[in-house]
């Protein structure tokens, strides 16, 4: 084999976690789909299989977003492994969902 | 609650506002009315996955052209372009149709295309031509998105998909075009009245037609007593109800073999799915 194989660094979810994710989005908007996508991405590198992600349609259902308390789409929740965590916008800023996740180190993205 | 209320209500530097500032964001969800409000960028971006002929666009160029497009509601009887008049905004219908009328004197106009979540109004304008050839009239209202026709000028030579599109759309309402002057020459009115029902079904997709017996006759060039002899008989056949302002179709096949051979090669042209 060629190269070294970038084994993700694990926060609080390990191989045998199940992330339990849950992604509120606004239909087929751009910035819905584009968090689709790149959670998406995100999951297939870092998780492999290892999560459940939910996407609610916001503009379906609007009450089941009140009932949890989010106020923009597109935007993220982690439910499980605790803490909770929580993730605003089309997600392209891979580093922050990562800590998110759990799958980087906390230290790594202090603001200046 | 208006979005700029909204968006007051968020905490001021808060992530939601941040992302709202870096454009990341597509709705916002308004708890006073349990409502979600969009932002204008997602509201276009939703209006016009409704249209397929911007929907089937590669993305940079459906971005490109999706700046200037605006959402507009299109009522029943209203007229886009006039014959001779300049092309001030080109329209892609998303929930409304369009009828293109060709004239033959002030009041006197007949119907020679359709046009619906498929296609664009405002064709003669691809091809060069600064004014309209037809008058265009929505014939269902609905929702569509417009752009201004200078702003289309500079934006169509930087889409050369959304050229072949088009140029495949003029081709098929020349199609269209030709085959409506031969089925208004040499076919009876139940079967022309058949075709009109069952086009602008297919582009509304929806059985239920908002119009009256007046507009069907202007559009048809038919008198008003011929319409509701024609919808007479197609009642007590089964194939449709009517009331004041409305038809709907109860039987989709055997109104299709009332209408002419017209409506299938038409059909067979413009409407994908």
């Amino acid at each position: 084999m060629s190269g070294r194989q970038k084994i993700p660094k694990a926060g609080a979810a390990d191989t045998t976690t199940v992330v339990v994710l849950r992604l509120y989005v606004a239909g087929g908007a751009p910035n819905s789909l584009q968090a689709i996508a790149n959670l998406e991405a995100i999951c297939q590198q870092y998780l492999q299989g290892g999560h459940t992600l939910e996407v609610v349609d916001v503009l379906e259902n609007p009450s089941r977003a009140m009932a949890e308390g989010v106020l923009v789409t597109p935007s993220l929740a982690k439910l499980s492994p605790l803490p909770t965590a929580s993730v605003i916008g089309n997600l392209s800023d891979k580093a922050k969902v990562l800590l998110a996740l759990g799958l980087a180190p906390k230290n790594r993205r202090r603001p200046a | 609650m208006s979005l700029q209320s909204a968006l007051l209500r968020l905490t001021k530097g808060g992530p939601e506002q941040q992302a709202i500032n870096a454009g990341e964001i597509d709705a916002i969800v308004d708890y006073s009315n349990s409502n979600v409000i969009l932002f204008p960028a997602a509201r276009r971006a939703l209006h016009a996955s409704g249209s397929s002929l911007l929907a089937a666009l590669p993305g940079a160029e459906y971005r490109r052209l999706l700046v200037g497009l605006e959402p507009v509601t299109l009522k029943l009887g209203q007229v886009l372009h006039e014959p001779a008049a300049p092309i001030r905004y080109i329209y892609f219908p998303v929930g409304c149709v369009v009828c293109l009328m060709t004239t033959v004197a002030d009041q006197k106009a007949v119907e020679v295309g359709l046009v619906g979540h498929e296609g664009m109004v405002g064709i003669g304008f691809v091809l060069g031509a600064g004014a309209s050839s037809v008058r265009a009239v929505v014939a269902a209202s609905g929702a569509a998105l417009r752009i201004e026709a200078a702003r289309f000028r500079i934006t169509l030579p930087q889409c050369p998909s959304l050229q072949q599109e088009l140029y495949r759309h003029t081709y098929a309402m020349l199609v269209q075009a030709r085959q409506t002057i031969a089925c208004n020459c040499f076919h009876l009115s139940d079967a022309r009245l058949a075709r009109w029902l069952l086009m602008t079904s297919d582009r509304t997709q929806s059985q239920e037609l908002f119009l009256t017996q007046s507009f069907l006759a202007d559009m048809l060039g038919l008198r008003r007593v011929t319409i509701t002899e024609i919808a007479g008989r197609l009642w007590r056949r089964k194939l449709i109800s009517c009331g004041r302002g409305w038809i709907r179709i109860l039987d989709r096949s055997g109104l299709t073999a009332v209408s002419c051979r017209c409506y299938s090669k038409i059909e067979g042209q413009s409407v994908s799915d």
